[in-house]
């Protein structure tokens, strides 16, 4: 009856899954750390090592900017840009997705203009953000939105076209308000979309930031790695990058987090589906 | 407005229907229909596909304005969206992300029953539907046969005046079918509320009802009502051999074989 009762590999006696899971660990681990061997004997012998720096060179070079706090400070800065103009950008492109969507009307107006301005590379917008806002935080804040906005807003309404009439239809005779409607059944059946969206939008929010900074800025990571480029500090580069790294991973953990509970019932399903 | 108190839940008076098609064309799906559907009654509309019968269901819930005519529900007039009605459309529809309780449950939310009263009716009607143990699962963990029935109590549990059923067991096989056919019957004798089923099958359409309701092709006019007479409760396995089914059938046939033009001598082929 129940999931759990039965493991994934059935019939067969086949290895259990940990042993598996083990392995591919294992080799992954191999292929790393191989990979980091090979970089780090390779710097200064068969590549000049202000190329590529070394693993060790960029441990060093975290450490010390690290302790003197000014890795902190831009990770800060840049953190709080896409803080601010992710969640912001999320919501208002759920939102506009979710009206348009609704209403003919309203998507008969500014289809047409919201696809004129998708065409335009959205990156080559920043130093205009940087003119109307400065070269603080809020031009990157802009920059970050505006990414992350149409993303958000596709996907959505592209959902809301999708959107099965006869489950409106059912509820609203059933006497759904326009709440229930709303959030009991339109967002649920088009949450799929909204996820697929929010979640291609995660890289897109660090690389709207970085961006922006590289433009303009006087902290920040983007900053932070152009100014170190400039004099060939690569190693803090590497530093930049990885912590830029770390920042997509965490993100992309929380939308895993909100994605299986928000999706539970099709998570379900392909379990129900494997046990066949 | 006020009608006469007699037991008629819903009065369908010369109701008309036409499409507009892409170009400037009209089509008419129904032509001039009337009928009175009564309290606690179980009334069947056949006819061949493409005759209006699910549009008839749609004005009904008032899902689609009508051209002509009027329906009156309860006394009131259909305008607007019906909701005096439950309705269990062709496939299950019930909503994938809600578990079965709270499909169940849908109805009686939205019209903000008591949190006991709500319990006790989705409790009930989880039973009645045989669906007890699967209460937290969704829609796509039920079985095809599992999801119609949590479909049927869903348009049952917050108790509706009427039950409009739009072909709902069309896309299914032969025994499941015949099983569902069943418990509905069942579930029906002991809720006694007034369905509309819409179906194309005659079979189906004589096994279930109190009164047939025969439809014509495009433009759908009412052809004819035939009364079964058969007595209830039914049995739907053995219902070639219950009284008064060979006389509904061979009525409901013969309709047929007129509009499906055939010839006598081809028919006595296909009827046996």
């Amino acid at each position: 009856m129940s999931n759990e009762a039965q493991s994934p590999s059935t019939n067969k006696p086949a290895r259990p899954a940990w042993q598996r899971t083990l392995k591919i660990h294992a080799i992954r681990f191999v292929i790393v750390g191989g990979f980091f061997l090979l970089w780090e004997v390779a710097s200064g012998r068969w590549i000049e090592a202000f190329l590529i720096s070394s693993p060790s060179k960029i441990w060093r070079a975290f450490l010390t900017v690290y302790q003197s706090g000014e890795l902190t400070t831009n990770t800060w800065v840049t953190f709080q840009e896409i803080g601010i103009g992710f969640p912001i950008g999320a919501i208002t492109g759920i939102w506009t997705g979710y009206m348009f969507g609704r209403s003919k009307a309203l998507a008969d107006i500014f289809e047409p203009i919201i696809i004129a301005l998708y065409g335009v590379p959205r990156t080559a917008l920043a130093p205009l953000f940087i003119v109307w806002l400065g070269i603080g935080i809020w031009s990157k804040v802009g920059v970050v939105f505006i990414l992350v906005f149409f993303l958000n807003f596709f996907n959505t309404y592209a959902g809301m076209k999708q959107l099965d009439q006869e489950f409106v239809d059912l509820a609203r005779l059933m006497g759904a308000n326009r709440w229930r409607l709303s959030f009991r059944v339109i967002l649920p059946a088009v949450s799929p979309y909204i996820i697929t969206g929010f979640k291609t939008s995660i890289p897109f929010s660090v690389i709207g930031a970085i961006t922006g900074e590289f433009i303009a800025a006087t902290e920040g990571l983007g900053y932070y790695i152009r100014a170190a480029a400039g004099v060939f500090r690569t190693a803090d580069v590497f530093v930049g990058i990885a912590v830029l790294m770390i920042i997509v991973i965490l993100m992309n953990k929380v939308a895993d987090l909100i994605e299986r509970r928000v999706l539970r019932w099709q998570t379900q399903t392909e379990s129900v589906q494997v046990q066949g | 407005m006020a009608q006469t108190q007699d037991d008629t839940v819903i009065r369908v008076e010369s109701v008309s229907k036409t499409f507009q098609t892409a170009g400037s064309d009209k089509v008419g799906a129904l032509d001039n229909i009337s009928l009175d559907i009564r309290h606690g009654e179980f009334v069947t509309v056949v006819g061949p596909s493409g005759c209006g019968k699910s549009t008839l269901i749609k004005l009904i819930a008032g899902l689609v304005g009508l051209s002509a005519g009027r329906i009156i529900c309860q006394d009131q007039e259909v305008r607007g969206l019906n909701t005096k009605v439950g309705y269990v459309p062709q496939e299950s529809k019930l909503f994938p992300w809600l578990t079965v309780e709270e499909n169940v449950a849908f109805g009686l939310d939205s019209k903000g029953y008591a949190k006991s009263e709500r319990d006790q009716r989705v409790q009930h009607f989880i039973q009645l539907a045989g669906l007890s143990g699967f209460e937290k699962r969704y829609p796509s963990q039920l079985s095809g046969g599992m999801a119609k029935r949590a479909s049927i109590v869903r348009a049952l549990a917050y108790d509706p005046s009427v039950i409009l059923m739009d072909e709902p067991f069309g896309p299914l096989d032969a025994q499941t079918r015949m099983i569902l056919q069943d418990e509905l019957l069942k579930i029906w004798e002991q809720k006694r509320q007034t369905i509309i089923f819409v179906t194309h099958d005659l079979v189906e359409a004589v096994a279930l009802a109190d009164r047939v309701v025969v439809m014509t092709h495009r433009p759908g006019k009412i052809r004819d009502v035939i009364p079964v007479p058969m007595s209830r409760p039914r049995n739907i396995f053995e219902i070639h051999r219950q009284e008064g089914f060979d006389e509904a059938h061979a009525r409901l046939w013969n309709i047929f074989r007129h509009e499906l033009n055939l010839k006598n001598g081809n028919s006595a082929a296909v009827e046996k």
